[in-house]
């Protein structure tokens, strides 16, 4: 008799569904968030250090590596201030049933898509 | 703790294939979590293949079918096949359900069924639910009746009546079945269950402090009302995407922390 009884699996087996996946990417985009707002402080700090720093600021500005990542910073923004609101909802007991919570989740993707598009292309 | 791998004994093998003998019908493929406490093994998937033109329409057709025919070692727990009794709970096509009411049609493909996630397992589909029902006795389910007057006691025989608005109450509660699908899809709970009551426990705990016939609202609350027990639930939603009953623990959670703020 093996009294070792094995853990059955949890993660790997489990339905990445809908609300659970809005849930960690809210984790996701707020650590990420974080660390990249130290590096857009930073960027913009370099203005107020005055025009020898100019060139520099420029330079950091027109990488193409740091446009990416600005961009995908404020998507990230976005999505975590769109869902931050929905599980503001959540706390008062508002708008929890399943069909809401899908409904509200797809109206945070759009929400987000449209604010990064106007932002980024108006 | 949070362990995103399993450990070394529950790695999953590759299992047996049992073909079907007669080729001429539209024929069903399950793959079944197997382990077996009399092998010295590590658990692995068998892959069954059935004929559908003879078997009923839900998951626990097919495995009552398989047990029957096919396999009679496959152990699972099964008994009022129409989802009242919570003994089927499994998981099924990666999301914790009743076997006994989810439709064969609704899975799209090959039907995988494991046990419980994050559950040790006594046998093939029979996960150890011991510690979730310790957490179920923690919250003292049932009625508690206390005189405030400390010289008079309630008489047993006598009467509790109860209005048709304080009974609405309780819908959305007492329907639980005490699967336990909730508590096993919540990630919380997989991390911390040595502390965290789960979705299951905490739905029974609203069923009891939303009673009127209890007069512990406020103690049932208060011992609620602690970092671990209840606000490790972050309303990831799996308990309420999964309860194969319908119901909404995470709501009724949110309500407890709701009435703890606002009461106590």
């Amino acid at each position: 008799m093996n009294n070792n009884r094995p853990l059955s699996p949890h993660l790997s087996i489990y339905k990445k569904v809908l609300p659970a996946v809005f849930s960690i990417l809210h984790r996701f985009t707020g650590i990420g968030l974080s660390f990249c707002s130290v590096i857009i402080v930073l960027w913009i700090c370099l203005i107020a250090l005055g025009e020898n720093y100019f060139y520099l600021f420029k330079q950091v500005s027109e990488n193409l590596m740091f446009k990416i990542i600005f961009i995908i910073w404020t998507i990230g923004l976005f999505y975590h201030l769109f869902n931050g609101i929905r599980y503001l909802y959540w706390s008062f007991g508002v708008g929890m049933d399943l069909k809401q919570i899908y409904i509200s989740g797809y109206v945070v993707i759009l929400l987000t898509l449209a604010s990064s598009v106007l932002v980024w292309f108006t | 703790m949070v362990q995103f791998t399993l450990p070394k004994n529950s790695k999953i093998n590759k299992g047996l294939v049992y073909k079907k003998k007669h080729n001429n019908h539209i024929s069903i493929n399950l793959k079944v979590y197997r382990w077996d406490p009399e092998e010295n093994n590590n658990p692995r998937i068998d892959s069954y293949e059935i004929d559908k033109s003879s078997c009923g329409p839900m998951v626990l057709d097919a495995l009552i079918k398989i047990k029957n025919e096919i396999d009679s070692t496959l152990t699972f727990r099964r008994s009022c096949r129409e989802g009242v009794c919570g003994s089927c709970a499994m998981n099924i096509d990666g999301v914790n359900t009743l076997a006994c009411i989810k439709p064969i049609s609704e899975v799209k493909g090959d039907i995988k069924v494991y046990p419980l996630p994050h559950m040790k397992v006594i046998k093939d589909l029979v996960p150890d639910l011991s510690k979730a029902y310790k957490q179920l006795a923690s919250i003292k389910p049932w009625i508690q009746r206390k005189n405030k007057d400390k010289n008079k006691s309630i008489s047993s025989k006598q009467l509790m009546n109860q209005s048709p608005q304080e009974r609405e109450k309780l819908e959305g509660k007492w329907e639980c079945v005490l699967c336990f699908c909730c508590t096993t899809a919540c990630p919380s709970y997989w991390w911390n269950s040595d502390e965290y009551l789960g979705p299951a426990v905490l739905l029974q705990a609203a069923r009891w402090v939303n009673d009127s016939r209890d007069t512990e609202r406020k103690n049932r609350l208060s011992e609620l009302n602690d970092s671990l027990k209840l606000y490790r639930c972050h309303s990831i939603m799996n308990c309420t995407r999964s309860c194969p009953k319908g119901l909404n623990p995470a709501k009724e959670i949110a309500d407890l922390k709701k009435a703890i703020v606002t009461e106590l």
